[in-house]
């Protein structure tokens, strides 16, 4: 029996090398690679010496060889009276690339967090206070099987009902509505929205539904004894309680939708490549592994900001509650 | 149970939002219209036929049967090692270590393709099955890890020093009582990283050299409408797999509760 | 309950420590304990016990000192080759086995033909009262089921000492006083050495031939129950035993085998050297048990020795009943226990008193 520290920290570690080393060989070792090219100097389908930060400058260029810190620098224009303010930004934002597929893909994924919690919380809710003990583990079943059918299969199969001549069209057309092709699957953003949200939904129930079952029910009592309203109790108390499982829920949608593939590859035929699709450009297909690395990093970076940021929210809403 | 029909009544419309797509696969991999369109025309089993007949679907479900057996097998044995030293021991650098192994399920998945892809390709890997595999162990692993570990964690540690105190050795108390108790664990993780494994996309394309693996050539064919109908009642199949998969996996779940003498708190994750 | 004291030695802990890192849980662990003892080791959570229990075991290396068991040093005996047997709070009961299966776990590697190891499953099943319970799967055991299981278990091996990590903390009331019984009875049938680790004092009291109490990762006494309880060494042990009175006193003189003092509210004593065992550096007081102290009703003449008295506060218990007293006009307050006997009123608060009390089942802390 392991007892003193020295043997038990040497079992523990023997215990843990197999796993241990695979990942630092398979995956921390390939990061720190990504993260040496990111700032080394290179073309197609090499790396070179010197080192230089250049490969992040370039992350802010924008199309037709400027810089988007130059953009700012030289300050809004005056003489056109039709730019305002926003439209200003808009259109530095827009020019710059990659700048610009990262925020789009940040946005994008924001918007199907938002959207997934919102619907799963009553959902969670429910479950959770409306169904009989014995029958919730049948609920969450039911809601957990399309997650676990293939996500292949279920994207495409938007596209057989969104797509062109789709089963949408068809029946729009079959009832009148319309006379053309409504191809919903072309409408780029909202199109990506709308199918990452039921990819991703059922994720979003289980994480509030355990943070609602740990609602010490006595309190909902208590709140309603002292007189308030069932809606009131629900804002007092149920949601600030549950807040843990709505934050790991939007961790849980936002890190897998920032980083998908295959959707925007899909949705308006790849027109709209967000953060994969266009690592993928820029290190299999142009092969800038300097310049494909540092986004990676960048992105690495933006996603692991939004999650610390997660995080902290939930720290401050469990530290709220002692 | 208070009743809250209107609550209900969003449930269940939820319920058939997340369904919509994945009923269709049922209705159309049997009805005999070359397009898929209302209304049905009828009943025929071509589909099935069509898909049992494609070549290149054999193989492709072959491979993704070879991989996601290994990879099942590969995370689970290294997840038992991580969830058991992380649970039972303290060591130095375990933070950091687990913090690693976890990693996967906060990165984008397509940066660790790419990481991994851009070392093979430099040091001269060629692409094949084995590198899907040591690929997709990366992702699913910390599945693995955090199934053992609760179900390493729901173990008393006195019975294995009870099996020790009574005389068995460390090997003995392992086999004897510490396996059979997490046998569920193991057995939901194996299921769980099967499933994973089977349905995985980004390292099986850019990992596998176009060699032909299953969600890969999914996603191939659908682009052509022709072939949508036999992709249909593959996805159909594909389904009631899943399904009978994760009924066994919840069956073990619940059984490994129950002969631990607990209470069942909740479904998967 | 008196314990011979010829008996050859079982166990010796010789100057024994315990580091988790900087909490120092063993501090310098020093005594015997004798084969065939029922032996406690009782004191508060936190004390140590159950950590010197587990160093006896195998499951705690020492950090530094010696543990004998039966002549041998176990320094590099391992937990699974100790003649040492254990039952452990949660009992440990296999759950993915039947009662007869956890009961023979410990025979897998006895060279016995599989009908004697039933046999003596069956036996062992059938000491601790569990005849006919051996194909019964272990979850499906109450509390005091699983007990027994447990005791089968780890004597089927015919350990030379029986390990029991609080045994009984789990079981109700009723259960725990029975089980007490049984344990003492078992303990006789066997002859093996018990070791007992508990906080209840009561059952430590009950059970035991000797008791350790320790505070603080250090045995504060080492003494049967009796003289535990009537000669605590220190303020801290008497507190932790039973109920004591505490009276500030003055040390007025001391000789070689008595002491002179002069107790706030009793007045000048002489007590024996006997009476007053240990030097701990405490501010001097006197102890006295509740039921020591007697209220003298009329005209009752007390033995030996009688003051005055107040009653501050009544409380009382069926067949007791405590009374509070202030002793002589001081603010001493003293609780004595008066046994609730036909003919013997319940005194009202206010009442005025008088107090018997023996100067011989004082003790004095300093």
């Amino acid at each position: 029996m392991a007892a003193t520290p020295g043997s038990e920290a040497r079992t523990g570690l023997k215990l843990i090398s197999p796993t241990a080393i695979y990942v630092i060989l398979l995956l921390a070792v390939p990061l720190a690679t990504v993260l040496i090219y990111s700032v080394m100097t290179g073309g197609r389908g090499n790396v070179s010496f010197p080192v230089t930060g250049e490969n992040y400058y370039s992350l802010l260029n924008t199309k037709g060889g400027g810089n988007l810190i130059d953009y700012f620098a030289k300050g809004m224009p005056g003489e056109d009276p039709d730019l305002t303010f926003l439209k200003w930004i808009w259109n530095g934002l827009s020019n710059a690339v990659y700048v610009f597929v990262l925020l789009k893909s940040l946005m994008i994924a924001l918007a199907v967090t938002l959207i997934t919690v919102l619907l799963a919380y009553p959902v969670a809710y429910f479950v959770s206070f409306h169904v009989k003990p014995d029958r919730k583990s049948l609920w969450l079943f039911l809601i957990t099987i399309p997650f676990w059918t293939s996500y292949i299969i279920r994207v495409s199969l938007w596209f057989v009902i969104l797509g062109y001549d789709g089963l949408l069209d068809k029946l729009l057309m079959s009832l009148g509505i319309t006379n053309t092709q409504l191809n919903f699957s072309s409408y780029g953003v909202p199109a990506i929205i709308f199918i990452l949200a039921h990819a991703y939904a059922p994720f979003a129930v289980l994480p509030i539904f355990v943070s609602l079952e740990k609602v010490d029910r006595s309190l909902l009592e208590a709140g309603q004894d002292l007189g308030e309203s069932r809606w009131i109790t629900f804002l007092r108390v149920t949601l600030p309680l549950s807040m843990p499982g709505v934050i790991a829920a939007s961790l849980i949608v936002f890190i897998p939708t920032v980083g998908d593939y295959v959707t925007p590859r899909l949705v308006g035929d790849g027109k709209q490549p967000l953060i994969a699709n266009f690592i993928e450009t820029q290190l299999l297909k142009l092969q800038d592994f300097p310049q494909g690395s540092a986004f990676a990093v960048a992105s690495m970076l933006m996603v692991g900001i939004v999650s610390v940021g997660f995080v902290l929210l939930n720290r401050r809403f469990i530290r709220g509650q002692k | 149970m208070k009743r809250a029909p209107l609550l209900k009544s969003y449930t269940i419309f939820y319920l058939v939002f997340l369904y919509a797509p994945i009923v269709l696969l049922p209705i159309f991999a049997f009805n005999s219209g070359k397009v898929v369109a209302f209304p049905l025309q009828g009943f025929t089993l071509d589909w099935f036929r069509e898909m049992l007949s494609d070549q290149n679907l054999r193989t492709a479900a072959k491979n993704s049967l070879i991989i996601a057996l290994s990879v099942a097998t590969l995370s689970t044995v290294l997840g038992i090692f991580a969830a058991r030293a992380s649970v039972r021991y303290r060591f130095p650098g375990k933070v950091p270590l687990m913090g690693l192994i976890m990693l996967p399920l906060v990165l984008p998945e397509m940066i660790v393709a790419m990481a991994l892809l851009v070392v093979l390709l430099s040091i001269g890997v060629p692409l094949s099955l084995f590198t899907v595999i040591i690929g997709q162990v990366l992702i699913t692993t910390p599945f693995a890890v955090a199934i053992l570990t609760s179900a390493f964690q729901s173990l008393d540690k006195s019975l294995e020093e009870a099996a020790m105190d009574l005389g068995e050795t460390a090997w003995g108390t392992f086999r004897l009582i510490i396996l059979p108790l997490v046998m569920p664990g193991i057995l939901a993780s194996f299921l769980i990283c099967f499933t994973i494994s089977f349905d995985e996309f980004i390292i099986s394309n850019f990992l596998g050299s176009g060699q032909p693996i299953l969600s890969v050539y999914i996603f191939g064919q659908f682009r052509f409408p022709a072939k949508v109908p036999s992709m249909l009642a593959l996805g159909t199949v594909l389904v009631c797999m899943s399904i009978i998969l994760l009924g066994f996996a919840e069956y073990f779940r619940r059984r490994g509760i129950a002969k631990a003498g607990g209470k069942d708190s909740g479904g998967f994750l | 309950m008196t314990f011979s004291d010829d008996r050859p030695t079982m166990i010796e802990f010789k100057e024994v420590h315990k580091y988790y890192g900087d909490y120092h849980a063993l501090r310098g662990i020093n005594g015997t304990i004798k084969a065939g003892e029922f032996f406690s080791l009782l004191g508060p959570s936190g004390c140590g016990k159950t950590t010197l229990l587990r160093t006896i075991a195998g499951f705690e290396d020492i950090s530094s000192g010696v543990i004998m068991i039966d002549g041998k040093d176990m320094a590099s005996v391992a937990a699974n080759t100790r003649p040492t047997n254990m039952v452990f709070q949660s009992y440990a009961i296999f759950p993915h086995m039947t009662v007869e299966e956890n009961v023979g776990f410990g025979l897998r590697k006895d060279p016995r033909s599989k009908e004697e190891k039933a046999k003596a499953v069956a036996e062992s099943l059938d000491m601790v009262g569990l005849k006919g319970f051996g194909k019964r799967a272990a979850h499906a055991l109450s509390g005091g089921q699983r007990q027994r299981v447990a005791l089968a278990r780890a004597l089927i091996l015919k350990p030379k000492v029986l390990l029991l990590d609080e045994p009984l903390s789990a079981l109700d009331k009723k259960m725990r006083e029975h089980m007490q019984v049984e344990l003492i009875k078992l303990q006789r049938q066997v002859g093996i050495t018990f070791i007992l680790v508990t906080h209840d004092q009561e059952e430590a009291l009950v059970m035991s031939d000797r008791i350790a109490v320790m505070f603080d990762g250090e045995i504060a006494q080492l003494a049967d129950p009796e003289t535990l309880y009537r000669r605590p060494a220190t303020k801290k042990v008497a507190d932790f035993i039973g109920t004591m009175n505490f009276v500030p006193a003055d040390i007025l003189s001391e000789s070689g085998n008595s002491v002179d003092v002069d107790a706030k509210g009793l007045g000048r004593v002489t007590l024996d050297i006997a009476q007053a065992p240990v030097k701990s550096g405490d501010s001097p007081v006197v102890g006295l048990r509740p039921e020591t102290l007697t209220l003298l009703y009329d005209d009752q003449k007390a033995p030996e020795r009688e003051t005055a008295g107040v009653i501050d506060e009544v409380i009382y218990f069926g067949d007791m009943t405590y009374y509070d007293v202030y002793l002589g006009g001081t603010d001493v307050e003293v609780r004595l226990s008066m046994r609730n006997v036909p003919g013997r009123p319940v005194l009202d608060v206010g009442t005025k008193v008088r107090v018997a009390w023996s100067p011989s089942a004082l003790v004095l802390f300093r």
